[in-house]
């Protein structure tokens, strides 16, 4: 009997120690962590995107809930780095949340303009102890927000590089012969950087020949890439092919290293790239690729995911439903960290807001696993920032191979370096890798060049 | 008597030194409110280090130093010159001769003529979104049927040349622009007196005669200010670059306002793009006046 109930007590004991942090979990609600705050305004600063489209439609459920009023104002990708950054350098305090890109985190921080969240974050009453931030993608999250012993934010973005290419032709038989024939391996989507120039080469053809049994109206390229020298080519170089040669644009200590031969190695791709792209690809901007994929004169694309969710959906355009997805191709050469590129962001406390614990639950509720499935489903999918995302139904059946290749590309894709300087360091190096692209100067003197230009503008230039 | 003595007064202060300035005043002053502050700030702003936004120590010339060590800089000054060389002339042609072409009774004038300024009502921005749907490489309406097609620029797309980036900028310019033109010099010319046309009739004159001899110089005033309006604003060119080109390829079609727009809101230099507004300010302060006192003094144009 005695052993009964010692043994009942300890049964007691470990169901309570089990369920305990479950039943604080269940206490904490953002009902009572907001009274302090309840009819306080704040104003959030996002970008415009159908998934920013989606989560203005679940604010008001937040203000409901804590009876914080939320602003949430979306603008375009300019103008929120503008409009955002003016707001936070400042310290006016005009926004109380700021959407950052991780590109724009090394300019915010030196300036100082960015609050850090870890006060937030060990009040126990403002942090929720069920939010599960080890579910939040990596390294994505880590390498973003958390800088010298400190945490800047979540993960609100998960912008990511995508491989995308024609099904219907990958999957034809009559072409899926030839190719083999000409290069002794499967027509497949490209797994790694040679296969990507070869089935470029092997789709880029000339109007009136026939593509897939069809004689071609126009003429037809095997490789679509941004190309215009601003936006986000140089991101693409970088993340997407030169990092996959062990080429970088800084070294370990942060000085430019651009003058490599890795570079050199790299931007001769890049430069092979081009020969099977359309005459127009210069002025192609991250915008222009998924269009002119959806107009159907391209085979194969390297492409924001979130761009290509609004041409592979009915009615966007002739070719949807005939695409297929899979991670940046990679470079078997290169025994050192894949990467693949992308552009991870948060919303951000502006160092000049008054309301920074209102907006800190703000923050943390849009990261939570509910407002997130939430998101999912209103938006029909999404591009995740949580791991556990990935199992709900939205990301299986007929955009599986989609959702594989984005979590593919997120295993690999690192924030950029904290770098004060960098969207000079952009300006000085897009025109130089574009100028690459269309055949006008070498890798060698693309790379000497560069490294003046970036020695130029700083001789340390992360953080 | 009382009112005899305000009349008096009334003329006295109508007849001081201090009338025509009284009268002025009010526009002076909202003139120097919204023009000469926030450029004598930036006057200030470009012998400062600005970090961030935040204006820091004084700097003396490092700004302007930094500036016109910068090739992108002189780049810029390049690509204006031959965007207005290109761009005004042309512009200033085709108007003057649609405008003489106006002037005849042409079927149907008063209908059509208000659709003349359908371009020069356009936003900018919308001009550029116009233009890229026509010219944009590979789906662009002219780019993919007409250009691409024939193999006019094999490889290669308008704006994706810096060969023919720049040249394809300035025509849009004149698209939207010359309209404008030829309806100003229009305006004008048929405000011009009667009288010395048909005395000019009388005598014989033909029609080379009539406009080299009297047109023109009637109407060399108006051509003259609408001529450096024109290169005023050309040279200001952003917004049709901004959206068709981004500067590019390369640097080809970078202009001083893109490139002040990089170093102020992309990279914030504001020093430095505080001393580029100054010197362009400056540089055209200089011209312009040389402009009209040729004007004046050459041409009678004021």
């Amino acid at each position: 009997m005695k052993l009964t109930r010692s043994a009942l007590a300890c049964a007691l004991l470990f169901a309570s120690i089990g369920t305990a942090p479950a039943a604080f979990a269940q206490a904490w609600s953002y009902k009572d962590a907001a009274k302090p705050y309840a009819g306080t305004s704040i104003r959030v600063l996002d970008e415009i995107t159908p998934l920013q489209e989606t989560m203005k439609t679940l604010v008001p459920q937040f203000t409901a809930e804590t009876g914080i009023k939320v602003e949430y104002e979306l603008l375009n990708h300019f103008e929120v780095i503008n409009k955002g950054q003016a707001d936070m350098l400042s310290r006016r305090g005009y926004y109380d949340g700021v959407m950052l890109h991780g590109v724009q985190f090394g300019q915010m921080l030196a300036a100082n303009a960015v609050e850090p969240i870890d006060t937030y974050m060990k009040d126990k009453a403002l942090m929720n102890p069920g939010l599960d931030l080890k579910d939040l993608i990596q390294p994505s999250f880590d390498t973003l927000s958390k800088f010298k012993g400190q945490t800047f934010g979540f993960l609100n973005w998960n912008y990511n590089f995508v491989y995308w290419a024609r099904a219907d032709l990958l999957n034809d038989a009559g072409e899926k012969t030839a190719f083999k024939a000409k290069y002794g391996y499967e027509l497949a989507p490209a797994k790694t950087f040679q296969q990507f120039l070869d089935i470029g080469e092997f789709f880029t053809r000339k109007a009136g020949t026939n593509l897939a049994g069809v004689p071609l109206k126009t003429d037809f390229y095997g490789i679509l890439h941004e190309g215009i020298s601003g936006g986000a080519t140089l991101n693409s170089v970088w993340e997407n092919i030169m990092k996959n040669y062990g080429a970088d644009l800084f070294d370990a200590a942060g000085a430019p290293s651009f003058n490599t031969p890795q570079t050199v190695a790299a931007l001769t791709y890049w430069a092979k790239m081009w020969k099977y792209s359309p005459p127009g690809q210069a002025e192609y901007s991250l915008v222009d690729v998924p269009t002119v994929m959806g107009n159907g004169i391209a085979a194969q694309s390297l492409a924001f995911s979130d761009f290509v969710l609004g041409i592979d959906k009915p009615g966007a355009s002739p070719y949807a439903g005939k695409f297929t997805y899979a991670a940046v191709p990679s470079n078997p050469d290169f025994k050192g960290l894949r990467s693949a590129g992308g552009e991870p962001s948060a919303v951000v406390i502006n160092k000049a807001s008054k309301n920074k614990a209102a907006t800190y639950l703000f923050l943390q509720w849009m990261i939570e696993k509910d407002t997130q499935k939430k998101l999912i489903e209103a938006g029909k999918g999404g591009v995740p920032i949580r791991t556990s995302s990935f199992a709900m139904p939205e990301f299986g059946g007929s955009q599986a191979a989609f959702y594989t290749a984005m979590k593919d590309t997120m295993a690999a894709m690192k924030a950029k370096p904290k770098v004060p300087k960098i969207f000079e360091l952009y300006d000085a190096l897009g025109p130089i890798v574009q100028q690459v692209g269309l055949g006008k100067i070498t890798p060698a003197d693309a790379a000497k060049l560069g490294q003046d230009k970036m020695l130029a503008i700083c001789k340390k230039c992360t953080l | 008597m009382s009112t005899l003595t305000l009349g008096a007064y009334k003329r006295r202060f109508s007849d001081t030194a201090w009338y025509p300035y009284a009268l002025v005043a009010p526009a002076l002053l909202v003139l120097v409110l919204v023009s000469l502050v926030p450029f004598c700030y930036a006057a200030w702003l470009s012998f400062h280090s600005v970090e961030y936004g935040q204006v820091g120590e004084w700097n003396g010339w490092d700004n302007y130093l930094k500036l016109i060590q910068n090739d992108r800089f002189w780049n810029s000054l390049s690509v204006a010159g031959i965007f207005m060389l290109i761009a005004v002339p042309l512009e200033f042609l085709l108007g003057l001769g649609g405008a003489l072409v106006l002037n005849q009774r042409v079927w149907g004038r008063s209908a059509w003529l208000p659709l003349l300024f359908i371009p020069s009502m356009m936003a900018p921005i919308v001009v550029g979104l116009l233009w890229k749907i026509m010219l944009a490489g590979s789906w662009g309406l002219l780019s993919h049927n007409v250009i691409e097609r024939f193999g006019m620029l094999p490889g290669t797309s308008i704006f994706a040349s810096s060969d023919h980036a720049l040249i394809a900028l300035a025509l849009v310019d004149v698209w939207q622009w010359t309209p404008f033109m030829m309806l100003a010099f229009f305006a004008g010319r048929q405000a011009l007196p009667m009288s010395p046309y048909r005395a000019a009739a009388v005598d014989g004159a033909n029609a080379f005669q009539t406009f080299f001899r009297l047109t023109l110089p009637l109407l060399t005033p108006l051509l003259v200010v609408i001529g450096m309006l024109r290169f005023i604003d050309a040279f200001k060119i952003f917004d049709s670059i901004f959206i068709l080109t981004s500067g590019g390829p390369g640097v080809s079609t970078e202009s001083p306002s893109i490139l002040a727009y990089k170093m102020t809101f992309e990279q914030w230099r504001i020093g430095e793009s505080a001393a580029l507004a100054v010197l362009v300010w400056l540089a055209f302060f200089v011209l312009c006046n040389v402009f009209f006192q040729v004007a004046k003094k050459r041409l009678n144009a004021f």
